[in-house]
C-alpha cells in the first residue's frame, strides 16, 4: 500500500513538473518568437547606447587624476552585458530590409563569416574590459579601451552606415 | 600701403588652416588630431576676439561694424565695377567676419563637450555631460559644420566677386597686408593706428594660457 502510494505521488510529480517546464519553455519560446525586427532593432539600439555610454562612464574616469573604481567597476557590469548580450542582437531580418530605422548594413549577413569573427573580436577585447574594471586596474584600462575601441571601430567602418555626426 | 597688421593676417590664416585640418581629420577620423586642431583654433579665436578690442584698428570689432544705413549704402554699390573705398573690413563684409567668428566661437565651444556615438573619442569638456547630452551637443556641432561649411562658401564667393567684378585685390591684401592706395583714404589712414608689439604678446600669452587651460583636463 505504502509502496504504491509513494510511486503514484513520484509519477504524480513527474507529470506535473514535466507540465511545468513544458509549458515555462513554450512561453519562453512564444516570448522569443514574438519579438518582432523593430523590437529586436529597439533592444539593439539600446544595448548600444548602454555601451557607449559605459565606455564614456570609463574614459571620463580615466581623464581625472583620481579615477573612481566604484564608477568604473559599476560601467563594467554594463560592458558586460553588451560583451555577452551583442551576439543576439543581430538575427537575420533585422536590417535595413525591414524599413525601421536602423544604421546596421546589409554586409552584417551577407559576409556573415567576417562579422562573426569581428564580433568574437569584439567580446575578446570587451572581455578583458570587464576584468580590467571589475579589478579596478586603471592604468591596463587606459591601453585596453584603446585597443578595444579599434575593434569596435574595425567592425563599425564595415557595418555601420557613417553618420554626419 | 599696409592695412592689416600681422597678427590679424596670422589669426586669419590660422583659423583657415584649422578649419582645414578639423574637417580632413573628422572625414577620416583621426580624432586626436581633431581636438589639437579644435585647441589651436580656440587658442586662434580667443585671440581674435582679444586682438578685436586691443589690436590695430583695422582689426577691432568697434571701428569696422558699421549701422544698417552704411551696410545699405554698401549694398546698393555692389553692382558698380569699382573697389570699395573702404580701407579694411567693407561694412558688408564685416557682418561675414561677426557671422564668421560667432559661429566658429559656437561651433568650438560645443566640440569641448562632444562625445562620439561610441562613448571612445570626445571633446576635453565632456565629462561634466552625460552620454545622452554629449551625443545632443555632437549632433550641434554637425549641424554647425554645415552653417560654417555655408559661411565660408559666401565668403570665398564674396571674394571672387570683389576680385574679379569689382577688381579689389582683397586676397593679396590679406596675405602681404598691404592694399594699393585710394582716393577716399584720407580720414580712414589719419585715424589707422597699430597697436604695439607688447599689446600682442599679452595677448598671445592670455589666449594660449586660457585655451591651455580649458582644454588641459
Amino acid at each position: 500500500m505504502s509502496m504504491f502510494k509513494r510511486e503514484w505521488r513520484t509519477r504524480l510529480v513527474t507529470i506535473a513538473a514535466t507540465a511545468v517546464i513544458s509549458t515555462m519553455g513554450a512561453v519562453a519560446m512564444n516570448a522569443a518568437m514574438a519579438a518582432t525586427p523593430a523590437e529586436t532593432i529597439k533592444v539593439r539600439h539600446q544595448g548600444m547606447k548602454d555601451l557607449g555610454g559605459a565606455m564614456k562612464t570609463i574614459n571620463d574616469q580615466l581623464k581625472t587624476d583620481a579615477p573612481n573604481a566604484a564608477a568604473i567597476k559599476g560601467a563594467g557590469v554594463k560592458v558586460k552585458a553588451a560583451v555577452d548580450g551583442m551576439p543576439n542582437w543581430f538575427p537575420k531580418g533585422t536590417g535595413p530590409e525591414t524599413g525601421v530605422e536602423t544604421a546596421a548594413k546589409p554586409e552584417i549577413w551577407s559576409d556573415a563569416a567576417d562579422f562573426a569573427e569581428k564580433m568574437k573580436a569584439f567580446q575578446a577585447e570587451g572581455g578583458k574590459i570587464v576584468s580590467l574594471a571589475d579589478a579596478g586596474d586603471v592604468e591596463g584600462l587606459r591601453t585596453q579601451v584603446k585597443t578595444a575601441g579599434k575593434a569596435c571601430g574595425n567592425c563599425h567602418d564595415k557595418n555601420r552606415v557613417k553618420k554626419e555626426s | 600701403m599696409r592695412v592689416w597688421d600681422a597678427p590679424t593676417r596670422l589669426a586669419h590664416w590660422g583659423i583657415a588652416i584649422c578649419f582645414g585640418v578639423s574637417w580632413w581629420t573628422v572625414e577620416t577620423y583621426r580624432m586626436e588630431w581633431h581636438r589639437w586642431s579644435g585647441y589651436v583654433m580656440l587658442g586662434l579665436l580667443l585671440f581674435r576676439v582679444y586682438w578685436g578690442v586691443f589690436g590695430s584698428t583695422t582689426a577691432r570689432f568697434a571701428s569696422f561694424i558699421r549701422g544698417p544705413r552704411e551696410i545699405w549704402a554698401h549694398v546698393t554699390h555692389l553692382g558698380t565695377r569699382s573697389a570699395t573705398d573702404s580701407m579694411g573690413h567693407n561694412a558688408l563684409g564685416a557682418l561675414s567676419v561677426v557671422a564668421m567668428l560667432l559661429m566658429l566661437v559656437a561651433q568650438v565651444t560645443l566640440g569641448l563637450f562632444t562625445v562620439d556615438v561610441d562613448g571612445i573619442e570626445s571633446g576635453p569638456l565632456s565629462h561634466l555631460v552625460d552620454f545622452d547630452t554629449g551625443r545632443l551637443l555632437a549632433k550641434y556641432h554637425g549641424i554647425g559644420f554645415t552653417v560654417l561649411q555655408w559661411l565660408i562658401g559666401l565668403h570665398i564667393v564674396a571674394l571672387l566677386f570683389y576680385t574679379f567684378y569689382k577688381r579689389d585685390r582683397l586676397i593679396p591684401a590679406m596675405i602681404t597686408g598691404n592694399k594699393p592706395w585710394q582716393p577716399g583714404w584720407d580720414e580712414a589712414s589719419a585715424a589707422l593706428r597699430f597697436a604695439p608689439f607688447w599689446v600682442f604678446f599679452v595677448g598671445a600669452i592670455l589666449a594660449a594660457g586660457a585655451a591651455w587651460y580649458i582644454t588641459a583636463s
